[in-house]
């Protein structure tokens, strides 16, 4: 007949001893390294003040559609179908060197490390879905102004589940959060959950 | 004790009237509209032109119903036009039709951008092989893309584009 489970430990509870410390200590060990993510950490390294309205968009960023709104790129994985998008964004809201980040010729930590890094470190990257993107040199749909995505400043995010002029979100409201903790405005407050942009008053 | 009424339903008086003043004040505080200038809505007319053809449909009312259907978010996408504003244009349509979803630009980079943005998005779009000659008319998206000098938006004719 097998020993039922336990009876080791309740008759040699000296000799668990060292088996219950190692298991402890990997634990920890395992906790550590998941939290330090081989060392990312979230900088907040010098980012520009957002923005509100055009006048300060352009005096910020500079003119829709310059080189520097489409001078940084990263990829992003779509949960749903495991699609990398890669898309562009302005230098001045990441592709500054990290231990996450290559060194891009950013000047800023914002978006490839800090959003992206924490949305993947508290496992809300599952709710980031198919339809990403960035930077587009476009006006806003039926107008002829011009839209955030132009300077490089905004970016879509699970598309297809977030339709614009939709009021309410299914999947993006579990990090959006994070956006908004990193300056960011979510397009959820102008019924279009699937956009982000980095500027209010527009 | 009436003290202690009267005073409890004098503070409940106050809360009350002030929200009745405080709250509608809050309200109607005032919007700051931002100001952003209008583009101009260049047609390119007289320019060589490359277009990216979406679909094309027998009638205006078909080609509005079915650019309704592609939703770009809050980026503008195809423009409906008369296949004869054009020249050249019918000559290289695969498909019959009068009124097309297309838009046009004057740089082969800024087709392509649009080209792969459509495609993500899972819209047709083929960039037409020969560029073709603005006669003017409804406005097809030139503008919307970016300058190769790398300042801004691409304003004005190229090279490329002017017969």
């Amino acid at each position: 007949m097998a020993p039922k489970a336990g009876s080791f430990l309740r008759r040699r509870p000296r000799r668990a001893l060292p088996l219950t410390v190692v298991v402890l200590l990997g634990a920890l060990l395992l906790v550590g390294w998941h939290w330090g993510k081989l060392g990312w950490g979230d900088m907040h390294y010098n980012y520009p003040a957002t923005p509100y309205g055009y006048s300060q968009i352009v005096n910020r960023f500079g003119q829709p559609c310059n080189s520097n709104a489409s001078a940084i790129w990263m990829t992003w994985v779509a949960s749903d179908n495991g699609y990398s998008y890669t898309f562009r964004f302005h230098k001045k809201l990441g592709g500054y060197p990290t231990r996450m980040v290559s060194n891009k010729g950013g000047t800023s930590t914002n978006l490839d490390n800090d959003v992206h890094g924490h949305i993947q470190n508290y496992h809300l990257s599952g709710y980031t879905k198919s339809g990403i993107w960035g930077y587009l040199c476009r006006y806003i749909a039926g107008t002829t102004k011009w839209s955030t995505h132009a300077w490089g400043i905004a970016v879509d995010i699970s598309s297809r589940y977030e339709p614009m002029g939709r009021c309410y979100s299914t999947t993006n409201k579990y990090f959006a959060y994070v956006f908004k903790n990193h300056g960011w405005r979510w397009g959820l407050d102008f019924c279009d959950p699937m956009h982000f942009q980095y500027a209010f008053g527009y | 004790m009436k003290r202690t009424i009267v005073a409890a339903m004098g503070l409940a008086t106050a809360i009350v009237a002030t929200l009745v003043f405080v709250a509608p004040a809050g309200r109607t505080q005032p919007y700051d509209p931002p100001v952003v200038p209008e583009m101009a809505r260049d047609t390119g007319a007289g320019e060589m032109l490359v277009v990216v053809l979406g679909p094309v449909y027998p009638t205006r009312a078909e080609a509005e119903a079915g650019n309704a259907q592609m939703t770009f978010g809050d980026v503008a996408g195809y423009y409906v036009v008369p296949v004869a504003q054009f020249q050249g244009f019918k000559e290289q349509l695969g498909a019959p039709g009068d009124f097309a979803l297309v838009s046009v630009f004057r740089t082969d980079e800024g087709a392509q951008e649009f080209v792969a943005f459509a495609q993500l998005l899972g819209y047709p779009a083929t960039i037409l092989p020969d560029r073709v000659r603005s006669l003017g008319g409804l406005y097809a998206g030139l503008g919307q893309e970016a300058n190769p000098d790398g300042s801004g938006p691409l304003t004005d004719p190229i090279p490329a584009s002017v017969p």
